[in-house]
């Protein structure tokens, strides 16, 4: 009883459900434009919380994250095209595909430390756009892969519809943000911790700091296969150009923008960054050189992000 | 049949004569200052940008661009390291992010300035072939291959021969010793610096009449030659050397034979294979 008094008097917990309820009322509030844009926002989210728990909480710098959000889209729209699964098996395939190419990778490559390992994940998303480019007969290359099928209609539900899917995706998230919290805060995300703080330190006690690592990559490549998944059936058409190192780097970006270290930070870093980039559409490229050089001044100056930001900005206040 | 080998041979070791040049730069910054410097991607690509435009724009000949290209590339490299690398020397993490986000910065910054379009850069020793039995070469390939030996042997030098050089190893070797040798650490920071950018500048002035300018052109070169730095061993001039050559051959060789479309695949196996069975590289400790 004092847990749930101390729960509903504690300021955070109405931000967060103040937060959920915009959410859930957001397609009835904006047009179906921004509502399209925040889908597209929350795949990020989805991507960018997860790879937290490896930067953040595990300390391994990786730039496959676009790759892995390339492989569980194409894997799962070939599913459904080439094998004619039906889409509620064809994304868990894909999950699943993703999940076995991080493992299979990041066996030999979390051997190695730091840098090394950054280089060989920066050369495993380049590797992996060119599968997507010049396999034809599987990915059809540069022309793109067409005619994915939408999600099938659940207990009359119609999921092509952008307002339904855009439920659909919130559920995901908020799945996949309660999972990772939980992780983050247990025992395995200790684990993490302790190998980030000094690999040779952790290794000593007998904790297997290869296994956690890879668990870690791992977790972070399933959740960005499904968040892949799911934007091939939203989307409905892929191409090659959307999965290349610049959307690992977008990645890398959103998270370090947001603050590490954190799993709620990254989420923030994933919709300035969205919202932004959409409202600059008609400069392109000027719009990451501006994240490229807020990037640089963040690691500069404010190493933990927007949340470092903010509790720098509270503590002025008092 | 021969012909098509020799001029393969040839085109590999034109590749190669690049990888190499910028390999050499990466793996001293990478051993000395601890930081795989990704901007050099960028500096390839404004240093040919820079020689473009001399000869296009200001009309001077190639050669005066070269110069261009090299004062461009060693000021680019420089400043990065004072503005960005330095206040963040003792954390390579963060260093190693703001390395991506500069490499990220300067192709995103070569797309919005001058279009992702690629521009030819008109050089007069394209246009001499020399014939060695049959077998025709350009002019501008043979002094490719030629200037890079050139300054191999001039960099060898400058580490082995001079006493700056000799500074530079034992910073490498271990910088506090070397401090209190009474050797300026931030001096020689802007050295190695210097002299990466310079190598990657000339690599991409003397490259570039074969190939394009275009925003994106430094991408491929910098990864291999991170490739390169591994494969050859982490601080080893003759592995990087050596390492550049060879990648460039398997290039070139690959393509005919194995596979064009994975071309640039390669590299990620080497890295892959390298790991896996002598993570020390080909030459180096350990």
């Amino acid at each position: 009883m004092l847990k749930i008094t101390h729960f509903l008097k504690s300021k955070k917990t109405w931000f967060y459900i103040l937060i959920s309820l915009l959410l859930i009322a957001l397609p009835f509030m904006v047009s179906e434009y921004i509502t399209y844009v925040v889908v597209l926002t929350l795949f990020y989210a989805m991507i960018v919380s997860s790879y937290d728990l490896l930067l953040g909480y595990a300390g391994q710098l990786s730039f496959c994250q676009g790759a892995f959000y390339g492989i569980g889209a194409y894997a799962s729209a070939l599913f459904s095209i080439k094998a004619g699964f039906p889409v509620y098996l064809s994304i868990p395939l894909s999950v699943v595909i993703t999940a076995l190419v991080a493992a299979g990778v990041g066996y030999p490559a979390l051997r190695l430390r730091g840098a090394y390992f950054a280089v060989t994940t920066f050369f495993l998303a380049h590797f992996v756009y060119l599968i997507f480019l010049n396999e034809v007969w599987l990915t059809n290359g540069p022309l793109g892969l067409r005619g994915i099928k939408p999600l099938e209609a659940l207990g009359g539900i119609d999921f092509s519809s952008t307002t339904n899917y855009y439920y659909l995706v919130l559920v995901c998230f908020a799945a996949s943000i309660y999972i990772l919290y939980r992780t983050a805060n247990s025992n395995l995300g200790k684990m993490f911790i302790s190998v980030r703080e000094d690999e040779d330190l952790a290794e000593s006690f007998g904790i297997n700091t290869s296994l956690y690592k890879l668990v870690a990559f791992v977790i972070s490549a399933l959740v960005a296969g499904i968040a892949g998944g799911l934007f091939a059936h939203f989307f409905r058409l892929l191409h090659p150009s959307t999965f290349t190192w610049l959307t690992s780097e977008m990645v890398v970006i959103m998270t370090l923008v947001g603050g590490i270290g954190t799993i709620f930070g990254p989420l923030i870093g994933a919709s300035v960054v969205m919202f932004i980039l959409e409202f600059l559409r008609f400069a392109p490229e000027l719009r990451f050189v501006i994240w490229a050089v807020a990037l640089i001044i963040i690691l500069i100056y404010e190493p933990r992000g927007l949340v470092g930001l903010v509790e720098r900005i509270r503590r002025v206040k008092r | 049949m021969i012909e098509t080998i020799l001029a393969q041979l040839v085109n590999g070791l034109v590749i190669g004569a690049v990888y190499s040049l910028i390999a050499v730069g990466l793996t001293l910054i990478w051993s000395i200052a601890d930081i795989p410097d990704f901007a050099q991607g960028g500096i390839y690509t404004f240093a040919a940008f820079a020689a473009y435009f001399t000869v296009t724009l200001l009309h001077f000949p190639y050669f005066f661009s070269l110069v261009v290209a090299v004062i461009t590339g060693t000021l680019l490299s420089v400043t990065i390291e004072k503005v960005c690398y330095r206040p963040l020397r003792g954390s390579p993490f963060s260093q190693l992010l703001v390395a991506i986000a500069l490499f990220f910065l300067l192709a995103n910054l070569a797309i919005f300035l001058w279009t992702p379009k690629a521009k030819i850069l008109p050089s007069p020793l394209e246009g001499i072939i020399l014939n060695f039995a049959g077998f025709s070469v350009s002019l501008q390939r043979i002094t490719v291959i030629a200037a890079a030996f050139a300054l191999f042997i001039a960099v060898n030098f400058l580490l082995k021969r001079t006493k700056l050089g000799k500074a530079i190893r034992a910073t490498a070797q271990d910088p506090e010793t070397a401090t209190l040798m009474g050797i300026n650490r931030d001096f020689i920071y802007t050295v190695i610096f210097a002299l990466g950018g310079c190598l990657t500048a000339i690599a991409a002035a003397l490259i570039a009449p074969l190939y394009a300018v275009y925003p994106e052109m430094g991408t491929l070169p910098l990864l291999k030659a991170l490739v390169v730095v591994v494969f050859g061993g982490m601080g080893s001039f003759i592995g990087a050397l050596a390492g550049g050559f060879l990648l460039g051959l398997i290039e070139t060789f690959g393509a005919i034979y194995v596979s064009v479309a994975y071309q640039h695949g390669f590299a990620f196996i080497i890295l892959i294979l390298t790991l896996i069975f002598k993570p020390g590289g080909l030459f180096g400790r350990s």
